[in-house]
């Protein structure tokens, strides 16, 4: 059985968000945060899994993610695994906030198919790999909790 | 060449319990090995134990994974072993695909990502899961490439001090004139066999440079621990034989001692033979008491019964098991879970032997634990038994076994299994009619190296446990269970088990 995401790994992903919100340049759009934390995990679950592992989990989290959030709608999976913006650039613009919220439940996806896989420890000793102060609570619990 | 002048071969844990004694002390390092075998035999977990148990900050491993199962679900079932430690993972475990290399370069192109990986981490180990699907590679090509490229990684892995191990899915026919085989320092071969019902696992050192292997198939089972051996020499090889003492053992029974020039000879392997009923167990279960009356240890191992039941059995012939069950100084073994190879159950058993210094061993039966292995492990069961009972009684510990016998009254055996020549000695227990009466009655038919009684005497199973009666006069054929009576005076003693009632 596939666990949904829970609340402890939307604020994972938010998190990670954030962090790489701040890397961006302000007048960038919001889904490209979710851009960047995806392609640092590529880079790492390549290594490991495979361009063809990581491409198959990342079209999978995309594709449940899409469910959620149609700004997600114009997202595309490309050979390497990287996503990609499709659309027309003005329907970025005109979305910032329904691309946030889409680019969240897409790195939320992404770290519950990684749980599901290969464990909670595991997936946070990925993240914090790349994220060293990533912080850590139960993703397996149901319960919110402010981080 | 002296010892000091020779280069030491410095030997690495496999991580696999049994396995380093079999490879003559652990893996070689800087060694380049394979590990082969058909799917499903364990050679991904052997591989993960191995990097599991050698991984250090100092000394990382890399483990490539090329093709085979996705690496992603290898770790979801892999950390399912308790060997499994999550922490070293990325970190003195690196995990590397290969796929894409593989799928999309030349041979030369995947040589030189592994190059890169082991020069920039500098590994004490490296894996390559499945290297098969890399050598598949130069099918197309010669045969000559398939050699430079082995030749290479392996020089390569061997200049940057890795110890390597390449897994492959292999049939013993491929070995021949493969250069894979002929470049590796070691081959290790998994077998599952598939017989009736049960499923035998079996791995050989097929070759093993610079250090001498314990040759031969030895059983594993791959538990929640991972990968788990059994050497065929059960641990003993080398072992030194203690000089053989002079010291006499009781039995518990005295006028069983007296039979026996004075008791069993310490360090002799003892059959107790006889059909069902006879009492085997109850003069086993003598013996043990007697031990443990004395402040000796012992072990039993039991296939027929449980270990609840024997101690109720002991106690309702006021033999007292228990003080020294809780003191520690016996351990009742209860073996019978369905497909254990015999090499695992000796194992044990002799655990359990080294765990309390037992002095006296009682298995109880050989039949039984024949019958407790899966039907795959039963032709090795007598050359397995045989090693064990020579080992330990090497070692001093004595040991009773008992053997059931059909009742023939045609035929007089020592054992339907053909394990007499296990024994040092031997005692049968038989059935007589006489007048009527199915009456029990026991000879020594052999004790080696010393004199015994050559009497036939009626015994009986009493509140007091075994009674020896007199010798049994007045009957020919006694051994045939259909005796003749040559004198009906001698017919006037009472068997030693007539109910108390009737005394």
């Amino acid at each position: 059985m596939v666990n949904p995401p829970t609340p402890a790994m939307r604020n994972l992903a938010l998190w990670l968000l954030a962090q790489e919100a701040n890397a961006g340049k302000p007048s960038e759009i919001k889904m490209y945060a979710a851009f960047r934390v995806c392609e640092k995990l590529r880079r790492r679950l390549s290594t490991l899994a495979g361009v063809t592992g990581y491409r198959s989990l990342i079209s999978r989290a995309l594709t449940l993610a899409k469910k959620e959030a149609p700004s997600l709608g114009e997202v595309q999976v490309k050979e390497d695994g990287s996503l990609e913006w499709t659309g027309a650039i003005e329907l970025q613009q005109g979305m910032d906030e329904a691309g946030k919220e889409g680019g969240a439940v897409l790195v939320t996806q992404l770290l519950g198919l990684l749980v599901t896989f290969i464990g909670q420890t595991l997936t946070v000793r990925l993240v914090r790999d790349l994220w060293p102060d990533a912080p850590f609570e139960d993703m397996n619990s149901e319960t919110e909790k402010e981080l | 060449m002296s010892e000091q002048d020779k280069v030491k071969i410095h030997k690495l844990p496999t991580g696999v319990p049994g396995l380093d004694e079999i490879m003559g002390g652990g893996l070689p390092e800087l060694s380049f090995n394979i590990i082969a075998g058909s799917p499903g035999t364990g050679k991904t977990t052997l591989g993960h134990q191995i990097a599991f148990a050698n991984a250090t900050p100092e000394h990382p491993a890399l483990y490539f994974t090329v093709l085979g199962e996705p690496a992603m679900k290898m770790l979801r079932y892999q950390q399912q072993f308790t060997f499994f430690d999550q922490t070293k993972v990325n970190n003195t475990i690196r995990f590397i695909n290969l796929s894409q290399f593989v799928l999309e370069k030349d041979l030369n192109a995947v040589m030189a990502q592994i190059a890169k990986e082991v020069e920039g981490t500098s590994p004490g180990i490296v894996v390559v899961d499945s290297f098969r699907t890399v050598a598949r590679k130069t099918q197309a090509a010669s045969e000559m490439e398939l050699q430079a490229f082995v030749q290479n990684l392996a020089l390569h892995l061997a200049s940057w001090q890795a110890t390597t191990f390449l897994l492959g899915e292999y049939t013993e026919d491929e070995m021949r004139g493969n250069p894979v085989f002929t470049v590796a320092d070691g081959l290790v071969w998994l077998y599952q066999i598939v017989e009736r019902n049960a499923v035998v696992r079996k791995l050989q050192i097929v070759k093993l440079r610079g250090q001498s292997s314990v040759p031969g198939m030895h059983t594993f089972r791959i538990t929640e621990a991972g990968l788990e051996t059994f050497s065929r020499t059960l641990g003993l090889a080398g072992k030194k034989e203690k000089e053989r003492s002079k010291r006499r053992l009781s039995t518990g029974i005295a006028e069983l001692d007296k039979m026996m020039g004075g008791g069993i000879p310490e360090g002799d392997s003892i059959l107790v033979s006889g059909a069902s009923g006879t009492g085997k167990s109850l003069l086993a279960t003598h013996f043990i008491a007697e031990g443990l009356r004395r402040g000796e240890s012992a072990i039993v191992a039991v296939f027929e019964e449980r270990p609840r039941g024997y101690m109720e059995r002991a106690k309702n012939f006021n033999l007292d098991l228990e003080t020294a069950q809780k003191a520690g100084r016996l351990d009742i073994l209860y073996l019978r879970p369905l497909d254990l190879s015999v090499d695992e159950t000796l194992h044990e058993i002799l655990e359990a032997v080294r765990r309390v210094d037992a002095k006296r061993l009682v298995i109880d039966s050989v039949a039984g634990f024949e019958m407790a292995l899966a039907p795959g492990f039963r032709t090795d069961f007598r050359e397995s038994l045989y090693r064990m009972i020579s080992a330990l009684t090497g070692i001093g510990v004595t040991i009773l076994s008992t053997v059931e016998v059909e009742v023939s009254f045609t035929a007089f055996r020592f054992s339907n299994f053909s394990v007499s020549f296990l024994a040092d000695d031997i005692i049968r227990l038989n059935y007589v009619e006489i007048d009527g009466q199915l009456r029990k009655i026991l000879m020594i038919i052999k004790m080696r190296g010393s004199g015994n009684s050559n009497d036939i005497r009626e015994y009986g199973i009493t509140s007091k446990g075994f009674i020896i009666g007199p010798r049994m006069k007045g009957h020919r054929g006694l051994i045939t269970k259909v005796p003749e009576s040559l004198d009906s005076s001698a017919q006037e003693e009472e068997p030693p088990d007539k109910p108390k009632g009737e005394e």
